[in-house]
């Protein structure tokens, strides 16, 4: 980013950053706006740009504590490791699924599973930040969460609704995620005290009108300010507040009231189910990503009491969601992800329960740019490895990367460092794409 | 495999090509002269390479904004309206001299280079209380780098002043790779787990003897149960290499010095008793405090670091992290990119510098007074000549994010009746009010982001100032202490104007600004002290509070 770079600062960094500048000095004298434009150019690449056009969307479906593989996507009836539940056969042929998610089993098409996940690391905290960012720690580096990679490639600098949204359910899925080294401007809106973000409403201690005017003023002392001085903290600065009203105005988004009694009831009275009904709304106001966290999978005890009452939740409201982000024509546009920091132990311990598990398990990726109904990867017959096809929390990030068409080999510069979007030797899994 | 092989290859490309350029080090006797004053050398190696380039610098920045940049650089926060109306109406040829010499002298400096040394030293954990009780009692007395160092890789637990230095090492002990990196990165301006991704050609010429000969220094380092640094006896470094196998790494620096480890023949026995205390040390909180090892890596590292002929690294680090602390860049920037692909800036400036620093005792105050003093420094944020020059040319001077201390301490300075500060010339009174400033700003602090590498302001902060409460409830209330309640007692709206002009922005307003003011203030006549608050709002949510220009 600065001029020093001399390692990956490519050719056409450098004529940008040119152009970003002059253009910037020009727009000081005229109108601010060009400032902002420019800036916009600078930061994405041309690629990233011919994304945004596309509108491309996330959901992705936080498992916290790690849900168990053998209970959801790849069930092994019959061994010793597959416990009580029966496999069913899914709308994909020769694709059987538990018999806990009867209802995504018949959506199957929509839907391609990953079942090679080898991702090593069994540890709650190790493994939630290696799913999350797609790669192990550095020491030296910060690295993005996939909400702020996304927020960064598909977000549109002026946007008047938030680039990433990350809605909490209960104390395990409470990760707030990072945007690392991108900075703040792509953190998540986090809710964590309720269903509403924070600093949204307007205090009741100021009038509508004085909210809009001391604005004004605000935006008029900013501009006289920028005048002659070129610099992207200033940009950046009169960006946020010229997103405020349109933040502000994005509260209804979190409010379902506003959909239809028959929508709600759809998506079911869990707050899993609601908090999937606030992200359909979120996509279709054009939020790039939302992270819906749903806790209480850490099975140790009782996995089989606990899987039949989470897969109920989770089979019912991620069919409610695809149903309905088919029917609005957004399917197509909004990948939804299931996945969390790792799965559960072919072993059933003493108190039934299952343990954590990182080195043979499941992801599933539905809708935007997924081949439906495929699925990749085999784990031996009682689940203990990966048999074939063996994935890395890396191939999985290039694979939803490609799908949402982002190049996964393109490079942030920090400092003199190249960083890949999607780990180093990292590859898309072709097979689940469409 | 592939991946391990590939990160050693570059990091140890890094570490050579830097060895290469800095043993060409020029000490030359054409460099200016040992006693010339910095602040001409700093000019005047700026100022060759403008004409160089054929580029004529922005003018040198008006008073108030020398003031206020001065004041955010050297106290942490905005100057005070009191401060600020001195400084303008002072006829002083020397003012500048002055101003710089009394904010250096004031209790503010140590404070504010305590919170700059802290997020550059311990950004990964904050607010270490200790840590802090450290760098204040080591600024307060302008404590050299080189004795800071030592007293953060190898100062005494017992010593009160040194013991929350080791905070430095404690906090990374239980991650090598971090201790290493950080180090080499903070101290030496090297960072070894850089261009991992890198496949440079050069990369091949490069053993792995020296990425892991850093971390040979730190290998032994570990932390006892009742958090006391300590090291073991023995252990060594080994990695793989594609071409001979296995090897033991040696304790070898940076500049390609090695050092060797006395032999000491160890029975089994004795190994098995070393293993058996480290264990004791690292699981019984009833342990004695441990033994000092015959032989310390840590210490050789400081010691190796430090002589003569090999403080290249150490030195030039230090000169170039002051300087990127000021003018946002290093010398060589990135700052912890120190190799012979990324040339400085102004060689012969840095090579002066860097003598300087060490003939001085590094002394780093001084150093400050220069690059504070220096034409460079003062120059206007204000570009109107066409294209920016590149910013390596120091042609203008460049707009940077305030920290988050700089902003809460500069928003409490800003929102307090400016009537009940402390005159400055009650030095005693001061350091208590500025101290308790500091407290309450620790609150606000934790509320904005410590600004890196393209730095953008989030729009949280945005909402935060819009539509938060305990922004109305600190900083705009209309009690006696607060600006609004100070405005409304004036009648006038021309002395009004200016008072929140000068409170906020240490200036007055231009005839632009008073006349918008003006404008808001007729619009809003209903209810006076309602349109004082957003007014005040407006100024403390502008950029020109935000930043340091």
């Amino acid at each position: 980013m600065t001029p020093g770079s001399f390692f990956c600062g490519s050719a056409d960094h450098g004529v940008s950053r040119r152009g970003f500048l002059s253009a910037a000095a020009l727009g000081t004298a005229g109108t601010f706006a060009a400032d902002m434009t420019q800036l916009d150019v600078w930061r994405h690449s041309a690629w990233a740009e011919d994304v945004k056009k596309k509108d491309k969307r996330v959901i992705l479906l936080w498992l916290a504590g790690g849900a168990s593989q053998f209970e959801t996507w790849d069930p092994k009836p019959g061994r010793p490791t597959g416990g009580p539940f029966r496999a069913i056969q899914t709308a994909s042929s020769g694709v059987q699924i538990s018999e806990l998610m009867p209802k995504m089993a018949a959506r199957m098409q929509t839907t391609a599973i990953v079942r090679s996940l080898n991702t090593k690391n069994g540890d709650h905290g190790g493994g939630s930040s290696l799913m999350e960012t797609g790669r192990r720690k550095d020491p030296g580096i910060e690295y993005p969460d996939l909400g702020a990679l996304c927020a960064k490639e598909l977000g549109r600098i002026d946007s008047a609704v938030p680039d990433y949204v990350s809605l909490y359910s209960s104390t395990e899925g409470r990760r707030k995620g990072t945007s690392g080294f991108l900075g703040a401007r792509y953190a998540p809106m986090f809710l964590s005290e309720n269903m509403v973000p924070e600093n949204v409403r307007r205090l009741e201690t100021i009038s509508d009108i004085d909210h809009q005017d001391r604005a004004a003023l605000r935006d008029l002392l900013a501009k006289r300010f920028a005048q002659n001085r070129t610099s992207d903290v200033i940009g950046s600065h009169s960006n946020a507040y010229q997103r405020v009203r349109g933040l502000m105005a994005s509260e209804k988004l979190f409010d379902i009231t506003q959909e239809t009694e028959a929508m709600r009831a759809k998506y079911g009275p869990t707050q899993f189910g609601q908090q999937c009904l606030i992200a359909r709304r979120l996509v279709e106001a054009g939020v790039p990503f939302v992270k819906v966290a749903r806790a209480w999978w850490d099975s140790h005890g009782q996995n089989f009491e606990t899987h039949r009452e989470l897969c109920a939740d989770l089979d019912h409201s991620m069919s409610a969601l695809l149903d309905d982000l088919k029917e609005r024509g957004l399917l197509e546009h909004t990948l939804v992800l299931t996945f969390g920091e790792f799965g559960r132990t072919p072993q059933i311990n003493p108190s039934l329960g299952r343990d954590h598990f990182a080195a043979a398990w499941s992801a599933s990726l539905s809708g935007c740019g997924m081949h439906g109904g495929a699925c990749y990867g085999k784990t031996e017959p009682d689940g203990h490895t990966v048999a074939e096809g063996e994935a890395s929390a890396g191939d999985l990030f290039a694979t939803i990367l490609a799908a949402l068409g982002i190049d996964p080999l393109k490079e942030y510069t920090l400092g003199a460092r190249p960083i890949p979007l999607s780990d180093f030797g990292s590859k898309p899994i072709k097979e689940v794409l469409a | 495999m592939r991946k391990t092989v590939r990160l050693s290859w570059t990091s140890l490309w890094l570490f050579s090509t830097c060895f290469a350029w800095l043993t060409s080090l020029s000490l030359a006797a054409d460099l200016p002269p040992t006693d010339a004053p910095i602040e001409q050398v700093i000019d005047q190696f700026v100022n060759a390479r403008l004409m160089t380039e054929k580029i004529t610098p922005a003018p040198q920045a008006d008073d108030h904004n020398l003031l206020r940049r001065l004041s955010l650089d050297l106290a942490g926060r905005i100057p005070t309206t009191a401060e600020a109306q001195a400084f303008a109406a002072s006829t002083s040829p020397t003012k500048r001299v002055e101003l710089v010499d009394r904010l250096l002298a004031s209790p503010d400096f140590p404070l504010h280079q305590r919170n700059e040394l802290d997020q550059l030293l311990l950004a990964h954990k904050p607010n270490d209380g200790e840590f802090r009780k450290y760098l204040l009692w080591a600024t307060q007395q302008n404590r050299p780098w080189d004795a800071m160092f030592r007293d953060m890789l190898v100062g005494i637990e017992t010593d009160e002043n040194q013991k929350g230095a080791l905070t430095f090492v404690k906090s990374r002990a239980r991650e090598l790779d971090d201790l290493t990196n950080d180090t080499a990165s903070l101290f030496f301006g090297v960072n070894v787990s850089c261009a991992k991704c890198h496949d440079h050609p050069l990369a091949t010429d490069w053993k792995q003897d020296h990425f892991y000969g850093m971390t040979a220094f730190f290998s032994r380092t570990y932390l006892t149960k009742k958090n006391l640094l300590a090291e073991k006896q023995v252990g060594e470094v080994k990695f793989s290499t594609k071409k001979d196998g296995q090897k033991q790494a040696a304790f070898l620096f940076l500049t390609g010095a090695t050092i060797s480890e006395p032999t000491v023949e160890r029975t089994k026995e004795q190994l098995k008793e070393f293993d058996e205390v480290v264990k004791k040390q690292t699981q019984d909180d009833n342990a004695s405090p441990p033994e000092k090892p015959g032989f310390s890596p840590r210490e050789k590292l400081v010691e190796v670091a430090l002589r003569a002929e090999d403080n290249r690294f150490f030195a030039r680090n230090c000169v170039n992290r002051i300087w990127a602390q000021f003018f946002s860049r290093g010398i060589v920037d990135p700052v912890d990119q120190m190799h012979s692909a990324n040339a400085p800036s102004h060689p012969e400036l840095l090579d002066w510098l860097t003598r300087d620093l060490v003939a001085h005792g590094y002394d780093m105050k001084r150093l400050i007074r220069g690059i504070v003093l220096s034409q460079t420094y003062s120059r206007s944020s204000e570009w109107t000549a066409g294209e920016l020059p590149s910013a390596a040319l120091y042609a203008v001077a460049k707009v940077k994010p305030l920290t988050p201390r700089q902003y809460a301490l500069s928003l409490f300075i800003a929102a307090i009746n400016p009537t009940q500060w402390l005159a400055a010339d009650q030095p005693d009174k001061w350091t208590q009010r500025r101290e308790q400033l500091e407290n309450e700003a620790n609150g606000w602090a934790n509320m904005f982001e410590v600004p890196g590498e393209g730095f953008q302001v989030a729009v949280d902060e945005a909402l935060l100032f819009t539509n938060n409460k305990r922004i109305e409830d600190e900083f705009l209330r209309d009690s006696g202490d607060r600006l609004v309640g100070y405005l409304k007692t004036l009648s006038d709206d021309s002395a009004m104007i200016d008072a929140a002009f000068w409170s906020v922005n240490s200036r007055s307003p231009r005839d632009d600004e008073r006349a918008a003011l003006k404008e808001y203030l007729q619009k809003h006549a209903a209810d006076r002290v309602v349109a004082l608050r957003q007014i005040v709002w407006a100024l403390l949510a502008s950029p020109e509070l935000r930043v340091s220009y």
